[in-house]
């Protein structure tokens, strides 16, 4: 497996960690974090990143206002990125796909589950560059 | 007193009638309406008391909720800690179990080792420091014949590590349980806010906007299941996919 940079963006500690440990287990091992999309957005341009798992609800600048910004406005427009969420709402997952999400997963998940999407993704994203 | 003058008291005492006439009908209403305030005085004290008590639990129960928050995140992180430990600790001991099998493990080499020595004894006529090499040797393959509890404890020891995953993954309910209670306690203290305009406008001034709770209803991801909730999203990411939204 090709190792990739995973930014990590969850308000949550225990989320965070609990994010880090399920992808050491399927083999992604590094892994980057932060609290919300603002640091997300600081720590995106300050080094190489190739995926980013977010939440959607957070302080400062939510998951959803991070890839509307990522999308629009950076240079990063096409990273793949994955949304971990509570939400399930059908206008949530609408919202989150008109803002150009990759993926969505809800919370609780499995390392498994992640794993299967984060590879759908990188799948996805492959096709669509080649 | 002339003709007109006596139209004139006589006009006024048909209005005189008239009023007592209304005030006989009027007069039991307003005794009745005056009862009911009497009756209801107290009821409106009692509210306003509970009210009172309800603007000083209702903050007091959303302050509860959030040490709730606080405690689960708190015993997360040592659950957490302590799972971390346990995994390192479970890594070093299955490299070293998987270590010891690889050196245990000598096959082909070890059959003809026992071979030459069975000779030796055979040869050497049971001469007792050859007797007792072949006994040591004995000792030593009963130690490779370990090697298949080896194996189990290498397994039992992978499926522990599993299980601390399983721990790991399913302290997302703090995260879970923190995001409801921050919905609630949203509701409770929207709740204590419209109870103050309450107050504050029925029983010192008087208002001049309706008063009305706007609360956040349950939406449909809160009454349904994990599962369900889970296969709807991949049902709407499918028809994304499909281009069908």
């Amino acid at each position: 497996m090709a190792s990739i940079k995973i930014l990590i963006v969850d308000d949550s500690i225990t989320i965070r960690r609990i994010i880090t440990n399920a992808l050491k287990t399927v083999g992604f091992t590094d892994t980057i974090e932060a609290s919300n999309g603002k640091e997300a957005l600081e720590k995106l341009t300050s080094g190489k990143i190739d995926f980013i798992i977010t939440d959607w609800n957070m302080p400062e600048m939510n998951g959803l206002d991070l890839i509307k910004e990522i999308r629009t406005n950076s240079v990063h427009s096409n990273m793949p990125i994955l949304m971990i969420t509570t939400r399930g709402t059908e206008h949530d997952v609408v919202e989150a796909l008109q803002a150009k999400v990759n993926s969505y997963i809800m919370k609780p998940f499995t390392p498994q589950e992640l794993k299967e999407k984060i590879d759908g993704i990188l799948k996805t994203v492959q096709v669509s560059t080649e | 007193m002339n003709q007109q003058e006596v139209e004139k008291v006589l006009q006024k005492a048909a209005e005189v009638k008239v009023f007592c006439e209304y005030g006989q009908r009027t007069i039991p209403v307003l005794d009745d309406i005056a009862g009911f305030l009497n009756e209801i005085s107290p009821a409106i004290e009692d509210l306003k008391a509970v009210l009172e008590v309800a603007m000083v639990n209702i903050p007091k129960a959303a302050g509860q909720l959030g040490r709730v928050t606080e405690a689960t995140e708190q015993a997360s992180t040592q659950i957490l800690n302590t799972l971390d430990k346990m995994v390192a600790t479970l890594d070093q001991v299955i490299t070293s179990v998987s270590t010891g099998m690889v050196s245990s493990d000598l096959g082909v080499a070890t059959n003809k080792m026992a071979e030459i020595v069975k000779t030796l004894v055979e040869k050497s006529g049971w001469d007792s420091d050859i007797v007792e090499l072949a006994e040591a040797w004995a000792a030593h393959l009963r130690s490779i014949k370990m090697s298949g509890t080896t194996s189990d404890l290498e397994r039992l020891l992978k499926e522990l590590q599993d299980d601390c995953t399983e721990i790991m993954m399913a302290l997302q309910v703090q995260d879970i349980t923190q995001q409801h209670i921050g919905t609630v306690m949203g509701t409770i203290q929207a709740v204590a806010e419209e109870l103050r305009k309450l107050t504050t406008g029925f029983f010192s001034a008087p208002t001049t906007q309706a008063v009305s709770i706007d609360l956040p209803l349950p939406n449909d991801s809160e009454v349904v299941g994990d599962m369900e909730r889970k296969k709807m999203v991949e049902t709407l990411l499918s028809k994304a996919r499909a281009g069908e939204l």
